[in-house]
């Protein structure tokens, strides 16, 4: 039985694990903070995963576990935080599908985002994963019109980040 | 806003590059220990129980607690124990309930706020149990001063009244100040971030 369950959410997550990549992306600079949050996420997962009764999709129920584990649970376990210049943005962009102004552009953008608050990049993800206002709010727990409104004001924050 | 958009286009062309972990590395993943600030403040909440469950044993046990008993005081300390096993026991029940309620599939602001409230109830426990004690300590002190024979006893016959009244009240207050920078310093560094991110989404409501 639990052989079982370990099988389905495993080989579910090795599916998935794109969406939990991801968040990592948004929340930590380096490969090692990337794995340990990783990690973290994967063991909140598991222990949430009983209660997963398929009610909603399993990507679905994935980005609020995630997202949770990033901004309340986990800890950067270490204390030299490593300051990410544009540059060091590991972002592999294949030279050949952007001209350089947009690579540009794009470099900025991301080390943007790096600079929101915790609260304001998980906006900022699920917006860029296409999420609508709806299930932000939900995932949140804020209301549909604070989000929206919320949203346009990291718009903004991002402008004056860019364009100092 | 273009900028954002030109993100959201690259965002989705980014899938190709992510990292790929196997199946076995994920298995791997799930049979490690979670270091989640939670599971933190769970432990360190279980040892408080044990280190004043401990400490009430230890005053029992070396006979601290029978020579007050001999000073006519069995109903004083009789009130006390209970007064402070039923804090106690409210405490684990309220603490376990908390617990029980954190869930990382509730909506970020609910999830949070359980998890304040967690803390919050610990926080309680410890200014009600530093509370009592000092309480306790100063009116044994005055019982045994004014209502007994203790202090007219043989060894301690030549020290002032005085002496020994703000000698009690320095050691409580040392203790109490002692111990609440420990929980400060202790629960300040867990809980610093979750404050500011609440504080963050609680700002969204306004």
């Amino acid at each position: 039985m639990n052989k079982e369950l370990e099988h389905s959410f495993v080989t579910n997550l090795e599916q998935n694990q794109n969406i939990v990549h991801k968040v990592c992306r948004i929340y930590t600079s380096d490969p090692d903070s990337h794995n340990d949050l990783f990690q973290e996420i994967t063991i909140q997962l598991w222990k949430a995963y009983p209660k997963f009764r398929g009610e909603a999709k399993f990507s679905t129920w994935m980005y609020r576990v995630a997202l949770n584990t990033a901004i309340t649970l986990y800890r950067r376990t270490k204390r030299n935080l490593k300051t990410t210049d544009i540059d060091t943005v590991n972002f592999k962009i294949k030279a050949e599908e952007y001209d350089d102004e947009v690579e540009q552009q794009l470099k900025l953008m991301y080390a943007a985002v790096k600079e929101l608050n915790d609260i304001e990049k998980a906006l900022v993800f699920l917006y860029l994963e296409d999420k609508s206002y709806r299930d932000i709010a939900e995932t949140m727990g804020i209301s549909e019109v604070n989000a929206r409104v919320k949203m346009n004001r990291v718009k903004t924050k991002l402008k004056k980040i860019l364009n100092p | 806003m273009d900028e954002l958009e030109l993100l959201k286009q690259d965002w989705k062309k980014q899938e190709a590059v992510l990292p790929r972990l196997s199946y076995e590395e994920i298995y791997q993943m799930i049979l490690k220990k979670s270091s989640s600030i939670v599971k933190w403040i769970f432990i360190i909440s279980i040892l408080e129980f044990i280190v004043w469950a401990s400490l009430d044993l230890i005053f029992r046990l070396t006979g601290l607690n029978s020579k007050i008993m001999n000073s006519s005081i069995e109903i004083f300390s009789f009130i006390g124990s209970l007064l402070s096993y039923t804090i106690l026991l409210y405490f684990i029940i309220r603490f376990y309930i908390n617990y029980k309620k954190i869930k990382t599939t509730d909506s970020t602001k609910v999830l949070m706020e359980n998890i304040l409230n967690t803390r919050k109830t610990v926080k309680n426990y410890i200014w009600v149990n530093l509370s009592f004690f000092g309480v306790l300590m100063i009116s044994t002190t005055i019982y045994l001063l004014f209502f007994t024979n203790e202090f007219q006893g043989d060894t301690i016959e030549y020290t002032p009244i005085w002496i020994v009244i703000v000698s009690t009240l320095l050691v409580t207050i040392v203790f109490i100040g002692v111990i609440a920078l420990f929980y400060r310093l202790i629960y300040g560094i867990l809980t610093r971030k979750l404050k500011k991110n609440y504080k963050e989404l609680e700002r969204l409501e306004l």
